[in-house]
């Protein structure tokens, strides 16, 4: 049932890699995303594409054989990568969440307010170390090295984040509602449990209730990524399997 | 009052009060790149602010209470809010305040300068090997490092306490032979400078 569910999803497509053909201008009246099924930055704006109902196509790109064209859309080759009908590519995924944020009607995810706007970037700021620091847990628990001091500076971040909550005493960063900023932090929440680090949240209540008050919300769930199959890529990826970013398509 | 030609407080120094209604206040330091990006923005779009200078050597107890990281700039207004990163700063003011706007109204020409200004930062800051072209210093080193051996003449140095890696990249440059054997000592250079201001014929040949 799971499996049917994720060729479902609006990504699960095979990731393009090189000698692939450049894909055609994007159709009016729809937004392409270049992403990867599991990447969290790419998480990030495809939740914002999801809350705000944008109507989008999503290109897969494999990260470890990347198309020579993709070059032509990341000076760099990073993903996530927003391309429109005019030919205008947004790239770094808080500039492109931002970017959908402001383009597209509906409702707004940031504050109309300047200074809460404001305090959301502050927020921001505050998260910096998290992807890293998960990032390195992951590798070091992969790798079979063990990560005390990785897992002490990660619980330090999120002590911080914490007193956030606890200060405002609200369930989410943003107020009572979900915003803009809690959907930037979620794709590493969703991470903890694949990653082995899920314990890290032990000392922080707020933030466990933060992460189950995420877990109902529809862009969320509509968008949450099976625990085998990001097993199955992760144990593919550690073993430099090109294969890896398509892990769990039924074709 | 306009930019910051006051003394800067330090430890000991009595916590200034409110800010007064129609001002705006920026904690800053007068050498301090990114808090002089706030007072640009803050006198391009013509806004009314008082300027307190923080001495970073010597920082006030009361300052981590606007700043939990104890950075210029902050931005505080008359209902106590403080805003601080400095490209934060700069996008509260123009989204705050009425007349020209400096960000384009446009979302993707909106989306386009912070590109640019992304990946500029990222190639200084992510650098993930010590010099900009990997784990040896290079040509693109050499290209960029002229401008840094003369931050530190202009007393900006301090600032790149904001981006360790930058500071890292600067320690290594001068570890190198070829930029030490041609690097200027900061006195002369000041002493150019000065007379160079002063269109003076004999900048060009200060120290000789």
């Amino acid at each position: 049932m799971r499996r049917r569910l994720e060729s479902m999803a609006e990504d699960a497509t095979r990731a393009l890699g090189k000698g692939s053909l450049p894909p055609g201008p994007v159709p009016e009246g729809l937004i392409r995303i270049y992403s990867m099924r599991f990447c969290p930055y790419s998480h990030r704006t495809r939740l914002i594409l999801q809350a705000k109902g944008i109507r989008h196509e999503v290109i897969n790109i494999n990260l470890k054989n990347k198309p020579e064209w993709y070059y032509t859309k990341h000076p760099f080759g990073q993903i996530p990568v927003l391309e429109n009908s005019k030919h205008q590519l947004i790239y770094e995924s808080v500039i492109a969440c931002e970017y959908l944020d402001d383009a597209y009607p509906g409702r707004k995810l940031y504050p109309f307010d300047p200074y809460e706007r404001a305090r959301q970037k502050m927020l921001l700021e505050l998260f910096y170390k998290v992807p890293h620091l998960t990032k390195e847990c992951l590798v070091a628990f992969r790798c079979g090295r063990e990560c005390t001091d990785l897992k002490l500076a990660l619980r330090q971040e999120f002590c911080n984040l914490e007193e956030i909550l606890g200060y405002q005493n609200t369930v989410f960063f943003g107020g009572d509602c979900i915003s803009m900023i809690d959907y930037l932090f979620w794709p590493w929440f969703e991470r903890l449990d694949v990653y082995g680090i899920a314990d890290c949240v032990s000392h922080t209540p707020a933030l466990r209730l933060w992460i189950a008050a995420m877990k109902q919300d529809p862009a969320v769930c509509a968008l949450l990524i099976d625990k085998n199959i990001f097993l199955g890529f992760l144990n593919l990826y550690f073993q430099n399997n090109p294969d890896a970013f398509d892990y769990g398509l039924s074709c | 009052m306009s930019g910051g030609s006051a003394r800067s407080l330090g430890k000991g120094s009595p916590p200034p009060g409110p800010v007064p209604e129609g001002v705006i206040r920026v904690y800053s330091m007068r050498f301090c790149p990114f808090a002089e990006r706030t007072r640009l923005v803050l006198n391009a779009k013509g806004i009314r602010h008082e300027v307190i200078n923080i001495n970073l050597k010597n920082k006030p107890e009361w300052f981590f209470e606007k700043n939990p990281l104890g950075l210029v700039p902050v931005l505080e207004n008359s209902q106590g809010q403080l805003i601080y990163e400095s490209t934060i700063t700069c996008e509260y003011l123009d989204e705050a305040y009425p007349g020209k706007k400096l960000l384009p109204d446009d979302p993707y020409e909106k989306a386009r300068q912070k590109m640019i200004f992304e990946l500029s930062s990222q190639v200084l800051t992510n650098k993930k090997t010590t010099f900009f072209g990997g784990k040896n210093i290079s040509m693109v080193d050499y290209l960029i490092w002229p401008w840094f051996e003369r931050l530190e003449a202009v007393e900006l140095i301090d600032c790149v306490d904001h981006t360790p890696k930058l500071k890292l990249w600067m320690e290594a440059m001068r570890k190198d032979p070829t930029v030490s054997a041609l690097i200027t000592d900061a006195k002369t250079l000041r002493g150019f400078t000065d007379l160079y201001l002063q269109n003076s014929p004999d900048a060009c040949d200060y120290g000789l």
